[in-house]
């Protein structure tokens, strides 16, 4: 890439905690998050979910917003998360009103309009309903209010291609700093839980009702997860203009379209084969320099066969070491990409492999992800590529190495 | 850059810029699109399974490559406020009308905001980079945004850019009530979809180009004046605004013409085509078309396409002869 970008702050919510602390000890002492559905109200009891343990209320309340304010929880996921990357890279109100935000996500407000959405359309019961969820439902919104939480930005997006929606907000912010329109472009994606993308998962038979197991040959789909994750992107000029400390650097990037189903993922796995090379080839590195592939890995019968398809194809028969960390949080969907964009980031500077939790059996006899946590990794980890695909076959890769 | 095509399916009539001369006009506060015959571009099986968005996202994509003999653009981008709204709400209104134990997987299927762009993916076997904006009234020029900083960074040669948004009966009386639409004076609530190919390389039927696209959040007067003054603006510009009868969304407009380009002739775009979130997409369309036909105002030779609205997003966009 012609400008190295650099990473300077990290934000994270998740199912394994508020914060990269929590989400650092829980991966480390491999304790999941993933739990039957206790705080979205749907009628699929039976269901394990991996939701970010805190109610609305107790969002607000962390965030010092007042209870009677109209909220969504994409967005108070989303502040949380925004308010610790910004915290972390030291960004002033001025640093801010020169930076672009671009957030992913799908659900949006989804999860106070399927409360309120018979009332909004009835013909007489619209009278006392809370219209302004109607102000809320659609992404920008849900941008907006997460933007707005922490000042005034340039200018602000939302990328809603599914489960790769964060990280393509990687992508555009990359392409964004490189072509010098900005110098920081804070890039990520915050999703809750809805009843309307459970019952859409249930419907299309890939949730797993018991604990989901990512890359293993007994695998049966997913669990669903929630949490956002945001990121300060700069360039490496900006960044030591103004003393930021480097916590990571984004090495490359590749976007793909697999073109072949709206909610399968080809047997060659194409769209992923193509965006993990970009990624690589942007970087100008070799397969053997990469120590560990962050897998999107959601668990489900046809993804993961797919996915490795697809790695066997880059990496050849010597695969690096790699794993899934949606045991741990459940598929965040459209913050997928950025939670685990702050995995990696994680797993570079404290030097640790996340395992894939609930591992039992191999897919083909040499599949064996990461599953033992070692004091000591094998090899030293300077170099981790993250995968997020998403329906319509929207597959992207991220390179992320060490500051 | 050069806009080598763009189509349209609107409350016009669909696929043909017959409005340039003869505008039909709508007096309700809502109204749907035209559908064109699909045939030409979704087989009648095909279509009986798709939402209304995703046929005339087909209809204009295709019709859009065709135009140009390109066959795999390097990128799909598209931009649309609500996705498929006509799918998320079937599926919406089932789950909240018959509980959550027998629903059906087609219309979640089609309503993620990215079945748009990927069905035209798949449809034209298309492996290049694909992306989808969805950003109130700037989810067409957040796409247009993405493909202008890789055109010039010279990342890709072309690319398809698109902006589509359906409105239900449903969704219009939802706008209804938080007062987006349908107030007296306003124009209709509509719909909208459109397809342009942008290329790094002109062509003989090229309509215009495209020298510059900017978003911005909650712009004061000072950026607005900054972010103009770096466009060079011909002296012969003419303004697209996005005025549309609304007293609030106007005055939105009329500050910054007032101060900034007070004496600049202006076109309001949305008296042909109605409001709704991918309505600039079809402002994107007109001024490239008009300036193609030399029927701007004074034959004017740049046409600035503002796009602001009451949430504070904003953009502006300079197409050229």
């Amino acid at each position: 890439m012609s400008k190295r970008l650099v990473i300077t702050g990290a934000g994270v919510v998740s199912a394994i905690g508020v914060g990269k602390e929590q989400n650092l000890r829980a991966l480390q002492t491999m304790q999941g998050g993933v739990a039957l559905v206790s705080y979205l109200a749907t009628e699929h009891t039976e269901c394990r979910v991996g939701e970010v343990k805190l109610t609305n209320g107790e969002m607000m309340q962390m965030l010092g917003i007042a209870e009677d304010t109209p909220m969504v929880r994409t967005s108070l996921l989303g502040m949380l998360a925004l308010r610790e990357a910004v915290a972390e890279a030291g960004l002033s109100s001025e640093d801010i009103a020169e930076s672009a935000f671009i957030n992913g996500t799908t659900v949006g407000g989804m999860d106070m309009s399927e409360q309120f959405y018979l009332d909004f359309i009835s013909e007489t019961g619209a009278e006392g309903a809370p219209v302004h969820y109607i102000k809320t439902h659609d992404c920008g919104s849900s941008t907006d209010l997460i933007a707005d939480y922490a000042g005034h930005f340039a200018m602000t997006t939302s990328i809603s291609t599914a489960c790769s929606s964060a990280a393509n907000a990687f992508v555009l912010g990359a392409r964004m700093i490189e072509s010098g329109e900005f110098d920081r472009v804070v890039v990520g994606g915050s999703e809750c839980l809805s009843k309307f993308h459970l019952n859409g998962f249930n419907t299309l038979m890939i949730l797993d009702q018991e604990p989901c197991r990512p890359l293993d040959a007994t695998r049966a789909g997913l669990n669903l997860g929630e949490g956002a994750a945001f990121l300060v992107l700069e360039s490496e000029e900006a960044a030591s203009r103004r003393g930021a400390r480097v916590i990571g650097v984004l090495e490359g990037f590749g976007n793909a379209c697999d073109a072949f189903h709206q909610t399968a993922s080809s047997a060659d796995g194409e769209g992923a084969f193509l965006a993990m090379s970009q990624a690589l080839a942007r970087a100008g590195v070799r397969p053997s320099d990469v120590d560990y592939v962050n897998c999107h890995g959601t668990g489900t019968p046809n993804n993961d066969p797919s996915e490795i398809a697809a790695m066997r194809r880059v990496f050849g028969n010597a695969l690096p070491p790699f794993s899934s960390t949606k045991g741990f949080t459940g598929h965040t969907t459209s913050a997928s990409g950025s939670i685990e964009a702050v995995f990696c980031l994680l797993a570079l500077s404290h030097q640790f492999l996340p395992v894939s939790l609930n591992w039992s059996q191999p897919i083909e006899p040499d599949l064996i992800p990461v599953t033992q946590q070692t004091s000591v990794p094998a090899r030293p980890i300077r170099r981790i590529l993250c995968n997020a695909f998403g329906f319509g076959g929207n597959d992207t890769s991220l390179l992320f190495s060490k500051s | 850059m050069y806009v080598q095509a763009a189509n349209q399916i609107s409350i016009q009539n669909p696929l043909s810029e017959e409005w340039i001369d003869a505008p039909l006009t709508c007096s309700d506060s809502y109204c749907r699109a035209q559908d064109p015959d699909f045939k030409p571009y979704v087989s009648p099986i095909e279509g009986r399974r798709m939402g209304k968005v995703l046929k005339r996202a087909l209809a204009v994509s295709l019709k859009t490559l065709r135009d140009t003999g390109i066959e795999h653009p390097d990128a799909i981008i598209t931009g649309t406020g609500l996705g498929s709204v006509e799918s998320t709400e079937a599926f919406l209104l089932d789950m909240c009308k018959n509980g959550e134990q027998l629903l059906k997987p087609t219309h979640f299927m089609q309503s993620t905001h990215n079945t748009i762009g990927s069905l035209v993916a798949i449809q034209t076997k298309t492996h290049g980079y694909n992306s989808t904006y969805s950003h109130k009234q700037i989810s067409f020029e957040s796409a247009l945004y993405d493909a202008f900083v890789q055109l010039r960074a010279g990342e890709i040669g072309n690319a398809l850019v698109e902006g589509h948004d359906g409105t239900t009966p449903s969704y219009f009386r939802m706008l209804e009530l938080i007062g987006y639409v349908g107030n007296e004076g306003q124009v209709a609530c509509s719909e909208a979809s459109m397809a342009t190919l942008i290329s790094s390389t002109p062509s003989d039927s090229d309509l215009c180009q495209l020298k510059a696209v900017k978003l911005m959040h909650r712009p004061s007067i000072d950026d607005w004046k900054n972010a103009i003054a770096r466009l060079d603006l011909p002296s012969d510009t003419v303004v697209f605004t996005g005025e549309n009868g609304h007293a609030a969304n106007d005055r939105l407009y009329s500050d910054v013409l007032t101060a900034l380009l007070p004496d600049v002739p202006t076109v309001r775009y949305k008296q042909w085509f109605g409001e709704c979130y991918s309505a600039s997409a079809l402002g994107f369309y007109a001024a490239a078309h008009l300036l193609k036909a030399g029927k701007l105002p004074g034959n004017a030779s740049a046409a600035l396409l503002l796009t602001m609205d009451l949430d504070g997003d904003a953009a502006l966009t300079l197409l050229a002869r």
